[in-house]
């Protein structure tokens, strides 16, 4: 490069040589670029288009380019993988469903009750609450994956772990997270005051001040609590294995080690079953990437 | 409505004074309820009642407990009850079948950690995996974000490309790339191999199993923080950089030190959550591996998992998991400590 720059700046007049430096850097930068999201994307890129294949294909294509890509000459059989994983394994499609029930579950309860605790514990004095707060901040450097066992014991001693209330025991543990009544506190402190206390004067109750007016003013915080919990509710494995023996009742992250484990291996099947259950994690995404993109951003301003 | 209540609190001053220091104490010190001029001028009178000096108002006492009950019931029950059982069960042999049965064994369970060598692999692998992943993680995040900050055509897509990895579920990352990197049949290998060269044990290689693993967390996280990062890089006042280069300064002195101070704050953040989230590592190797070949990927989140689940054993397992939460809750103050001292 040191070279090629010499000659540029040798021969020719100032503005050429500028103009040459600029696309000689543009390459580089195109390059670059490209070769990152070709690192970034290539499986995903693979696993889509290898759902669409039989398994002799896909082991056929393997070591030449055609793996990237689907094969048009058998365009008729692209979805015959998609069907036969509907036929061969039943709760495929419910354990989406469950994934999705849990989600929604789990952020309503969180966003109502979190948020509750936040604003008590960031505007109301009670005797207490100083108390509470300590408690909070000393519990959060505690990592949640080592009490996994314990906690095991704890929701079988409460009678939570039979075939009727397992999915109480698997829900109720999530719905209250130290992280998350930290962060509305402090969202909740940094808001003024003023306005609460011109509410509370016109004769406006605690909670009606809350639902009417906190909420509808910190629609962020309740955005990035949202964007958290669903990113940490879709992607829960360990408990759920531990807990759910049903597959029935198994959220998707833990069935679809049963299709990836499954013996005989069929790899167009096991790309099928990853690639549809990324569709709805990536529909939510794409629809609600404004807030997405908000909520990550906001977790980082702190 | 401020006037009033500034007249209100200087009301209340002189009355203080003209009452004395006696009164003032004697009246504290009794709990009971009295009516008080709040605020307001004095047209809603709030019940309120005192404990030891400090003053709490009987709505706000209410309300307060209601809000915050359900979640202290939940806290108690799932966030502090795990800690406590295990805080007792370290120092018994109690076992998952038989739990009514646990003996007190004293400190047996934590003699038996520094005994056991699959737990010193467990640290190893853990440290490894968390000095590695965080500053891959970290500048591979820091660096896309200033990529995609200085390119103008197509910055969208990039960034899209770029999170691809985070949308896959954890789960789903570890299984695709544990298909990518079958040793027999993996895409990777016979890309190696069509290239002519060595195929290479992905999954079965002590060393390189590990260091896989770091580089798939890596890969399926820096969108994540990339995210975070150029979020923080938007924010940066511009005229900074418009008066850093009619100084004089290249984009490298540019960056040192305009661009690192100002996301400074964003940066120490991201590390702090990586770093935590890091030590937790337990998914990856779970799902991938199952802590082999020969413990080389068993991690102490997983370790402490399998003791508890596998082997039943959850005297030792809650030992471990004590021993490791000190060890992190001290990396993780100190860490705090570091960061918010240099805030200042």
């Amino acid at each position: 490069m040191e070279s090629l720059m010499h000659i540029i700046r040798a021969r020719k007049p100032r503005y050429v040589q500028r103009a040459c430096l600029r696309i000689l850097r543009n390459t580089l930068i195109v390059l670059g670029c490209a070769i990152l999201v070709c690192i970034f994307i290539f499986p995903v890129l693979w696993m889509v288009s290898n759902s669409f294949k039989s398994n002799d294909t896909i082991n056929a294509q393997l070591s030449s380019l055609a793996t990237f890509f689907p094969d048009f000459t058998q365009i008729g059989q692209w979805f015959d993988n998609y069907g036969n994983l509907f036929a061969t394994f039943d709760y495929f499609g419910r354990s989406i469903l469950n994934s999705v029930i849990y989600c929604i579950v789990t952020i309503v309860m969180v966003l109502v009750l979190n948020s509750l605790a936040g604003y008590a514990l960031a505007r109301m004095k009670f005797p207490g609450s100083r108390t509470l707060m300590n408690i909070v901040v000393l519990l959060m450097i505690i990592p949640v994956e080592t009490s996994v066992v314990p906690l095991y014991v704890i929701l079988y001693r409460l009678g939570l772990l039979t075939e009727e209330l397992n999915v109480f025991g698997y829900l109720l543990p999530g719905f209250c997270s130290l992280m998350y009544i930290w962060m509305f506190k402090q969202y909740f402190e940094g808001m003024p005051i003023e306005l609460e206390e011109s509410a509370r004067i016109d004769g406006c109750s605690r909670p009606g001040i809350f639902f009417r007016m906190i909420v509808p003013l910190s629609l962020p915080i309740f955005a990035t609590v949202t964007i958290l919990t669903f990113m940490g509710q879709w992607n829960e494995y360990i408990n759920a294995q531990l807990i759910f023996t049903d597959p029935a009742k198994q959220p998707l992250q833990v069935y679809l080690q049963l299709i990836n484990t499954f013996q005989p291996r069929d790899l167009g099947l096991t790309m099928a079953a990853l690639t549809f259950s990324t569709i709805p994690i990536a529909l939510v995404y794409i629809f609600f990437q404004r807030w997405i993109i908000e909520g990550v951003s906001f977790s980082g301003l702190k | 409505m401020d006037n009033t209540a500034d007249v209100t609190r200087e009301g209340e001053g002189e009355r203080l004074t003209r009452y004395g220091e006696f009164l003032k104490r004697a009246k504290s010190k009794l709990p009971r309820m009295h009516l008080s001029l709040k605020g307001d001028g004095g047209k809603h009178r709030q019940p309120y009642f005192k404990i030891i000096r400090t003053e709490y108002s009987r709505e706000e006492t209410l309300w307060g407990w209601i809000f915050v009950l359900p979640c202290v019931i939940l806290g108690a029950i799932f966030v502090l009850g795990p800690i406590v059982i295990s805080l007792y069960y370290a120092f018994t042999d109690a076992n998952l079948l038989r739990l009514d049965e646990a003996q007190w064994v004293g400190f047996e369970n934590f003699k038996r950690v520094f005994e056991d060598s699959t737990v010193g692999l467990a640290l190893t692998n853990t440290l490894t995996f968390v000095v590695e992943v965080v500053p891959l993680q970290l500048f591979t995040a820091l660096g896309l974000a200033l990529l995609v900050n200085k390119i103008t055509h197509g910055n969208t897509f990039l960034r899209w490309a770029f999170f691809v990895p985070v949308m896959l579920s954890l789960a789903i990352t570890s299984m695709l790339w544990m298909n990518l990197l079958n040793d027999s049949d993996g895409l990777i290998n016979a890309l190696i191999l069509a290239c002519g060269g060595i195929p290479v044990n992905w999954m079965t290689d002590e060393v390189i199993t590990l260091q896989a693993i770091i580089f798939i967390s890596a890969w399926q996280g820096a969108g994540y923080q990339m995210m975070i990062f150029i979020s923080a890089l938007k924010n940066v006042d511009h005229s900074l950089y418009e008066a850093s280069e009619i100084d004089g300064a290249g984009s490298w002195n540019r960056f040192v030190h305009v661009t690192l101070p100002a996301i400074r704050p964003t940066f120490s953040f991201v590390l702090i959550t990586m770093l935590i989230s890091a030590f937790r590592i337990v998914t990856q190797p779970m799902i991938m591996t199952q802590g082999g070949p020969n413990n080389h990927t068993m991690t102490m989140s997983y370790y402490i998992y399998l003791q508890g689940t596998q082997y039943r054993d959850i005297g030792y397992s809650s030992a471990i998991a004590l021993i490791f939460t000190f060890v992190m809750a001290a990396v993780s103050l100190t860490l705090r400590r570091l960061f918010e001292g240099k805030k200042d």
